[in-house]
Formats: structure tokens, sequence, C-alpha cells
């Protein structure tokens, strides 16, 4: 299947951020996956929020997650919505991080037959316009 | 809600079309003068209005102002609600609280669009964000993640889905409201061989988005026997549930909103899901079925599945379900489409559901779902319990 648009390939919309999550934008130019973190309730977030979801309060912090996590469920997509087109299969998982949170996004460097739940992934980066945008990938 | 003081007097639902062309006007005009007709009232009667939003007329934030003014009605209440596809079940349980507030008597409840001919949607949020540069393919990919982790935990039976399919489906050949392009024979197999959108997701899983629109009058009991009502349904029991366990951020994604609501509904009314004689629920994809079943104690937790199997859900079954096609058979009506799931509900109560008429009707349980959150399963579920009136 010939592959137009690949979402593996850094070929993606760029996200179009709040002015409250910013700082993830900024820390993803870094290299650093943020989280926001209420220092009362003890807890991080995912994703970002004006106000802390626990407790309502706007003390929020941002912690730079240690980059592990494991797959908590994955699908196969066969398709995917414009502007990506003619793909080839390609995995989405929701992936649980050590922080107690979860992120949704592709797996890459990992073919869709060998993706699992409970698997080891690591953190790494592709490209979505002239972003960093946060992707998992098997943590062998 | 289970003194009956509330009642469901007539409804209308057009035809479900794929690129009507129609605008949503157009098709919410044809609901509303087919349902008081169905009624048999005056327009002059209609002093409130609950609409949910839609998808074609998206970009107007005074659309139920408009709607009103394009279908000729002056009114004392006049309530949108975005809840998506839950939003019909909880526009009959706003329409009889504003009544017993005393804000209004008789309400319009109405849902139209026309999401296939016209989407002014623009939903932004996390989407934008996070959601779109992985390039998911919509619904069918967070449904993708939910079934993937429902078969983990407790097995998913395609066979069933399979046999879910085929039963909403003989229903469709049956409703003559249902969506022409779906309305041929189906089998388990070509469930089974039905394209895969996102694995385990099947396209045969999945509603096909259609244009079209249900209303409904909602007046007090008193004042239906007053307007002479030939027929007349009572809201007995309802529940809502809006971002269950949404402050989890690692919560069970198969744990659905239905268990509060449901749990309230049934409470109100008095009823066990044992007594339900008839099922209606939103089905944006069959595993949305299943998870219903178990969330609002027709079986245990992960049992969904094995009580497809096991019991008889066609139109004679021992628990008819969704017998006017549901939406995955019939068409989804945009966010319209979970009036259709009410709609065929109140046609059984009624006792019009024609060659698919079920035989026990003193009660049906109808339920919602709209929106997609962010990593779970989906952000609105309603409850809504109605009995024929004696």
């Amino acid at each position: 299947m010939s592959t137009d648009l690949d979402p593996l390939a850094g070929q993606r919309p760029a996200p179009r951020p709040h002015d409250f999550s910013k700082p993830f934008w900024d820390g993803a130019r870094e290299g650093k996956l943020l989280l926001q973190y209420d220092p009362v309730a003890g807890r991080h977030q995912f994703y970002p929020r004006p106000v802390s979801v626990f407790s309502g309060r706007r003390e929020l912090e941002w912690r730079a997650a240690c980059g592990k996590g494991t797959v908590y469920t994955y699908t196969v997509s066969h398709k995917a919505p414009p502007p990506f087109k003619n793909v080839s299969p390609f995995v989405i998982a929701t992936v649980e991080l050590p922080e107690g949170v979860r992120i949704m996004t592709n797996l890459i460097n990992c073919p869709p037959d060998r993706v699992r739940i409970g698997m080891a992934v690591r953190l790494a980066w592709v490209k979505a316009g002239d972003m960093n945008f946060p992707v998992f990938e098997p943590d062998p | 809600m289970n003194d009956r003081g509330i009642a469901i007097i007539g409804c209308h639902e057009t035809r479900i079309e794929l690129k009507s062309g129609r605008h949503v006007y157009d098709l919410a005009g044809e609901a509303m003068a087919g349902a008081i007709a169905h009624a048999g009232i005056d327009k002059s009667e209609i002093d409130g209005l609950a609409v949910s939003s839609c998808f074609s007329d998206a970009g107007n934030p005074f659309y139920s102002i408009v709607l009103a003014s394009y279908l000729g009605l002056e009114l004392d209440w006049c309530q949108i609600t975005d809840l998506g596809g839950a939003s019909a079940c909880a526009n009959v349980a706003r329409a009889a609280a504003a009544i017993r507030a005393g804000l209004c008597d008789t309400v319009l409840v109405l849902a139209a669009d026309a999401q296939s001919s016209e989407n002014k949607g623009a939903i932004g949020a996390f989407r934008s964000e996070f959601q779109y540069p992985m390039g998911i393919m919509g619904p069918p990919g967070y449904f993708g993640l939910l079934s993937r982790r429902y078969d983990h935990q407790y097995g998913l039976d395609l066979k069933a889905l399979g046999k879910l399919a085929v039963t909403q489906r003989n229903h469709a050949l049956m409703n003559h409201n249902a969506c022409d392009k779906l309305r041929r024979p189906l089998t388990v197999e070509e469930y089974l061989a039905s394209p895969m959108i996102s694995d385990p997701i099947r396209m045969l899983d999945c509603v096909m988005v259609c244009d079209g629109a249900s209303a409904f009058v909602v007046t007090t009991t008193a004042r239906a026997r007053e307007l002479g009502a030939r027929r007349m349904v009572h809201p007995v029991g309802y529940g809502e549930r809006v971002n269950h366990l949404e402050a989890e951020q690692c919560p069970d994604i198969t744990q659905v909103g239905h268990s509060a609501a449901g749990a309230r509904a049934f409470k109100a009314a008095g009823l066990t899901p044992a007594q339900i004689q008839s099922f209606h629920p939103y089905d944006d994809f069959l595993i949305a079925i299943v998870l219903q079943l178990e969330h609002l104690g027709f079986c245990g937790i992960g049992h969904g599945c094995r009580f497809v199997m096991e019991h008889d859900l066609s139109w004679r079954g021992d628990l008819p379900l969704n017998t006017g096609g549901g939406q995955i058979s019939a068409g989804q009506a945009g966010l319209a489409g979970g009036a259709h799931n009410l709609a065929e509900a109140l046609r059984q109560l009624f006792g019009e559901a024609g060659e698919r008429q079920v035989k026990r009707r003193d009660n049906a349980l109808v339920t919602g779902i709209g929106w997609i959150p962010y990593g779970r399963n989906w952000g609105s579920s309603t409850v809504l319990i109605l009995e024929a009136a004696q």
C-alpha cells in the first residue's frame, strides 16, 4: 500500500496548544514530557487543564515524566482521517506512566503484530508540523 | 418522577437518510408537524422547547432560538442540550423538570441533524492538541482502544457482536424509517468479514452518519387528559452521569456511567432490570450495547457477551432490543441519533410498531451516550424508563 502521508514519519498536523498548555509544548521542544502536578493532592494529571481535577485549585506545577510506561490498551488503525491518506496499518496505544496518568499516542518502531497489553515502552519524539510530538516505542 | 404526573403524548420520527441534502430546520419542521399531529394538539399548546445541539448548524450560537423562530414557536422556556446522543433522553427529563417547576406546560423535545449533508462542527479542545496529530480514525479508533481492553479483561465474543448486528439488522428490515442503504439482510459471517477500521473495530461495528429528526410532545398527565390525548407514556425514572470517574487518571475504561445513571433511574421507577420489557440502548458501536447490559445490571460485569448469546433479543424474544434496528442498522442522524432509540421505545409502548410490535409493552428502557473524552469510554450516559399509561 502506498503511503502518501505517514503518521509515523513525522508528517502530522501540528498540535494547536492552548495558553495554559504552552509549557507542555515548550517542554516537548527540549525533549521533556511535562505533566501537571497538584502538590496538595500529590498527584499528576494529563491532559493539561486550567485547574487541578482533584481539588479545583490553580496552583499546579509542571514536572517531567521519567519517560517509561506500559501499554494499557491499543488499536491497530487501518484508516486515518485527513490529512492522512493511504496509511499502512499503524498502532495507537494508551500508555500508562508510573506517574499515574495515561497518554494516548502512537507506538513507533513496533510492527502491529508485536504490540501487547502490558508491554514496556519508552518515550520517543516525532515531528508534528514544526513541533515535537510525544510517542512511545518498545523498551527492549 | 414515578407519580406518573408527566406524559409523552405524541412523537414523530422522519425517515433516516444518507446525504439527504435537506436543511436541519426542514427536518426539524417535519418532525414537529408530525409530533403535534400525532399528539392531536394545536401548535399553540407548545410553550417550551428542549432541543439537542447538532453538527449541521453548529456554527450558530443561537441555534435553539433561531430554530424556534423557523418553527413559529413563541416560548416561555427554551433549552439547548449538548450531551450529544444522550440529549434526547436528557431533554425528556429537562422538560419534565421545567414543567414541574412551573416554567411552562407543554414542551416539544426535538432532535434534528443533517450531519451527513452538512457538518459545521469544530470540536477542537484536547483533540486538536493531542489526538489529531496521531492520526486516530475518530470514534472507531477510540472504540478500538476500548474494545481491545475489554477483550483483555473479559474476552470479547465476536459471535455475540455478530448476533447483535444481525438482530438489529432484522429489525431495520421491518422499519420503514430506517436508511435505505442499510435495509438489506445481514449474516454473522458478513459481520465477521467486514473490513477492519481500527482493530478490533470492524465497519459493521459502527454506525453510519445520516440525516434525520425526531420530536416528542411532553406535558402533564392532567393537561394531557384535558387535551383529550389519545395516547400517553409516562417517564417514571431517569438518571444521568456526565464525565464518569473524571478525576481518576487511570480508571478502568470498561466502567461506564450507565452504572450510576441506571441505579438512579431504576430506583426512581421502582423497577429492576429483570422487569424491563423492551430495551433500546444507544448504539454507536456494538460493544456499547454489551457494556450497557452489564452496567445497567441485566447481567454481571464481563458477562455481556454471554447474556447476548443466551437471550432472544429479537422483537418477539424475551428481551426485545432496539426493535427499530438501532442506529447501527437504521442510521445515525448525527447528534439526533439518540432520539431514534427513544422514538422506537415510544412506538412500542403506544402499540404502533406494526409488524415488529412487542407483546409485552408495559414499560421500556431507553439510554443515551454522548461525546468521547480523552482516553476513556464516553462522556455522557443517560437512562430513561418509560411506562405505558394504564
